[in-house]
């Protein structure tokens, strides 16, 4: 709406001159809320106003920064600068930076972390992998690895013998990293053709279904009792089950030539076996033919 | 976009808001509407500054309230005795080659009516144009019309500073602005006289509580404006002392019972004076307080009848003499009017579309207020003002 001229006449004698004298304190309550209310909304828009700009003056900064030099985001571009690698095994960061190759120029975000955890998990020695960025250049990789607890030669027809690691859940591999120290100190695994089976790329085996219920003897007699265990040279099983009352563990030792457990009771056998070799006439004698401890409490033994 | 303009008349008995909302096609709406009883005046003066405030106040707040925005302005109604009218002249001599009259030459007539200077103590209060004379001829619009000489006239009146002053406090302590100061009566005049009425002559008489306003128009144009320290109260004042009743009573029978011309059937009527018939309540007639009414009534029209002297010319007033304000609510207050005052008196009737709830004699002022707004009153040609960016700014505050 267009105002209109209140009058065509100001004079300067006019009541217009005497406006500029008149107070506007509040004088009654009503007046008073006012002065109030428009107190608040002042304060309201001033401090809208205020956030307004702020809000303006930061985007206009940020947006500077980030066309300037001074604000970097560095991971993007700055080549990976550490590798750390650790491994509860005998994995080395030799060993993962010969697997991972040349990462000159690669930065953090340049590693698919995803990709590298599959592939990390495609060889057969690792059964876990922590992988992570630490900015601005640092890759940390952390590996849990299978541990050997038998070894497992087979004869192949173009390259000769190969030996091959089991794990105590049966996992059958080709362990790198071991020393020859370390493997000369493990039993052999003696197993029947029928058990092993090849997996579905032909170039491994399946788990051999039997080293679960081996694998706690194992343990047990490298924990408790290292100087039987450093003579077991060769462990085969058969039909290693609890239900089965035929199964049992067959362990080849250079002081006893046969050593058969039932598939449990380790501990209880393993008390028996050091009874009877402590026997006089036990140790007395160079080998043992054979010791049957899969029975209770009875125990036969060929000297 | 529309615009909320507020009108406000601190009267001797009530003060009185009105919001309206004009449209971008200047139709008024009445969006708000609030009054309170007014107390600490005296025939329109404001004796107790706080109390009038604080009554003024509450009404707008109401009436905000009522209208849901606020208001950063107000046309206030300004009456009376302090104010007195005169008339201002100015000419100018027309100066383009060709002779024709331009926006100048008014402006210059202007500028020389305006160097008459109201007495020590006093402010021009309210200008009302009077018809523009070329070559002494009267003219609508003389710009772009040919001719030697341009005069301006103003009826204007001016007032105590003091007086006005307190007004204008009440307005700037509720942090209002003033967009102009209006004659009651003139105010009155613009929504009960239609601008036809106007240009046949007429005389506008507003009795309120505490004064009445009058206002003369010959030809469409203010010839006159005078306040009168007559009122409604004194009526209730005078009933109160003929029959010896306390004021409120008093109101009461001149509410209930007044008449202003007295009947012979009047006599035989008899009416309780409090009307709760406890002790000191008693009986008198119906004439006896229509004839006290009465004599008053007639003081009141004789004395407007003095005032206006030869100016209250039946020839000159074919559109007769309009009676509102509040008092004029007394039957037969326009018989007593025409006898008195030689030419045809009615009451007052509001333009067709305001509300019944509004349109009530009591508040022809404020509604004269809203439409007096409406009205152009600038020179011709001349643009009208624009509100400043800060003006909308404190608008928005409600400031």
């Amino acid at each position: 709406m267009k105002k209109k001229p209140k009058s065509d006449l100001s004079l300067s004698a006019g009541w217009k001159s005497l406006k500029s004298k008149s107070s506007r304190r509040p004088v009654s309550r009503p007046a008073l809320r006012k002065k109030l209310n428009f107190g608040f909304k002042f304060s309201f828009l001033a401090v809208l106003v205020i956030t307004g700009l702020s809000a303006l003056i930061w985007v206009a900064f940020l947006e500077k920064e980030l066309d300037g030099d001074s604000l970097k985001f560095s991971g993007s571009s700055i080549p990976i600068k550490q590798i750390q690698f650790s491994s509860d095994g005998v994995l080395s960061h030799k060993w993962f930076a010969r697997w991972l190759g040349p990462v000159r120029q690669k930065s953090l975000l340049d590693i698919d972390l995803k990709e590298l955890y599959a592939e990390l998990l495609k060889e057969e020695q690792i059964i876990g992998a922590q992988i992570s960025r630490v900015f601005p250049a640092k890759l940390v990789v952390r590996i849990k690895e299978r541990h050997p607890m038998l070894v497992l030669r087979l004869k192949d027809k173009t390259t000769g013998f190969k030996d091959w690691f089991v794990s105590a859940d049966g996992s059958v591999y080709r362990g790198v990293g071991y020393s020859n120290s370390r493997i000369s100190t493990l039993p052999s695994l003696k197993v029947s053709p029928a058990d092993l089976k090849l997996d579905s790329t032909g170039e491994g085996f399946q788990k051999l279904v039997g080293i679960p219920y081996v694998a706690p003897l194992l343990e047990l007699a490298r924990r408790q009792y290292p100087d039987f265990y450093r003579d077991w040279s060769v462990i085969s099983y058969d039909r290693p089950s609890e239900d089965d009352p035929g199964a049992h563990i067959l362990v080849q030792s250079k002081k006893v030539g046969k050593i058969r457990f039932a598939p449990s009771g380790f501990a209880s056998q393993l008390r028996r076996l050091r009874y009877l070799l402590t026997e006089p006439r036990f140790r007395q004698s160079q080998f043992v033919r054979s010791i049957d401890l899969s029975h209770d409490r009875s125990v036969f033994a060929k000297i | 976009m529309s615009k909320i303009i507020g009108a406000v008349e601190i009267g001797t008995s009530q003060a009185k808001v009105l919001i309206g909302e004009v449209s971008e096609t200047q139709t008024l709406s009445i969006v708000g509407m609030s009054s309170r009883a007014n107390e600490g005046m005296r025939k329109g003066e404001i004796l107790d500054f706080r109390n009038v405030a604080s009554c003024v106040h509450s009404a707008i707040e109401a009436a905000e309230k009522m209208s849901g925005t606020t208001i950063d302005s107000i046309y206030l109604a300004q009456t009376g005795t302090h104010l007195q009218g005169m008339v201002l002249r100015g000419s100018a001599n027309v100066a383009s080659s060709d002779g024709r009259v331009t926006l100048a030459d008014l402006q210059r007539a202007a500028d020389e009516a305006r160097r008459r200077q109201p007495s020590e103590g006093r402010s021009y209060v309210h200008h009302v144009r009077m018809p523009i004379l070329l070559d002494g001829r009267p003219v609508e619009d003389p710009v772009g019309l040919i001719g030697q000489k341009v005069e301006l006239i103003y009826w204007s009146i001016d007032g105590e500073n003091a007086a006005i002053q307190k007004n204008l406090d009440v307005a700037s302590s509720y942090s209002l602005d003033i967009d102009d100061l209006i004659l009651s009566s003139v105010a009155s005049s613009t929504i009960v006289a239609g601008q036809d009425v106007r240009r046949a002559g007429a005389l506008v008489i507003d009795m309120g509580a505490g004064v009445t306003d009058i206002a003369l128009y010959r030809h469409g144009n203010l010839a006159y404006t005078g306040v009168v320290s007559v009122g409604g109260d004194h009526v209730t004042g005078d009933l109160s002392m003929g029959l010896r009743v306390h004021e409120p009573y008093a109101e009461e029978l001149k509410l209930e019972y007044g008449k202003a011309l007295p009947d012979e059937a009047d006599s035989g009527e008899e009416v309780w004076i409090i009307g709760n018939q406890t002790i000191g309540d008693r009986k008198v007639t119906r004439k006896a307080i229509t004839d006290i009414i009465h004599v008053r009534i007639v003081e009141l029209f004789e004395i407007i009848s003095k005032e206006l002297g030869e100016l209250l010319d039946p020839k000159e007033m074919g559109g007769g003499v309009i009676l509102t304000g509040g008092a004029s609510k007394l039957p037969g207050i326009e018989v007593v009017a025409s006898k008195v005052l030689g030419v045809p008196v009615r009451k007052g009737n509001f333009p067709v579309g305001i509300s019944p709830e509004i349109a009530k004699p009591e508040n022809a002022s404020v509604l004269g207020l809203l439409h007096y707004a409406l009205e152009d009153h600038g020179l011709p040609g001349e643009s009208p003002k624009e509100t400043s960016f800060l003006g909308k700014i404190g608008g928005f505050l409600g400031m």
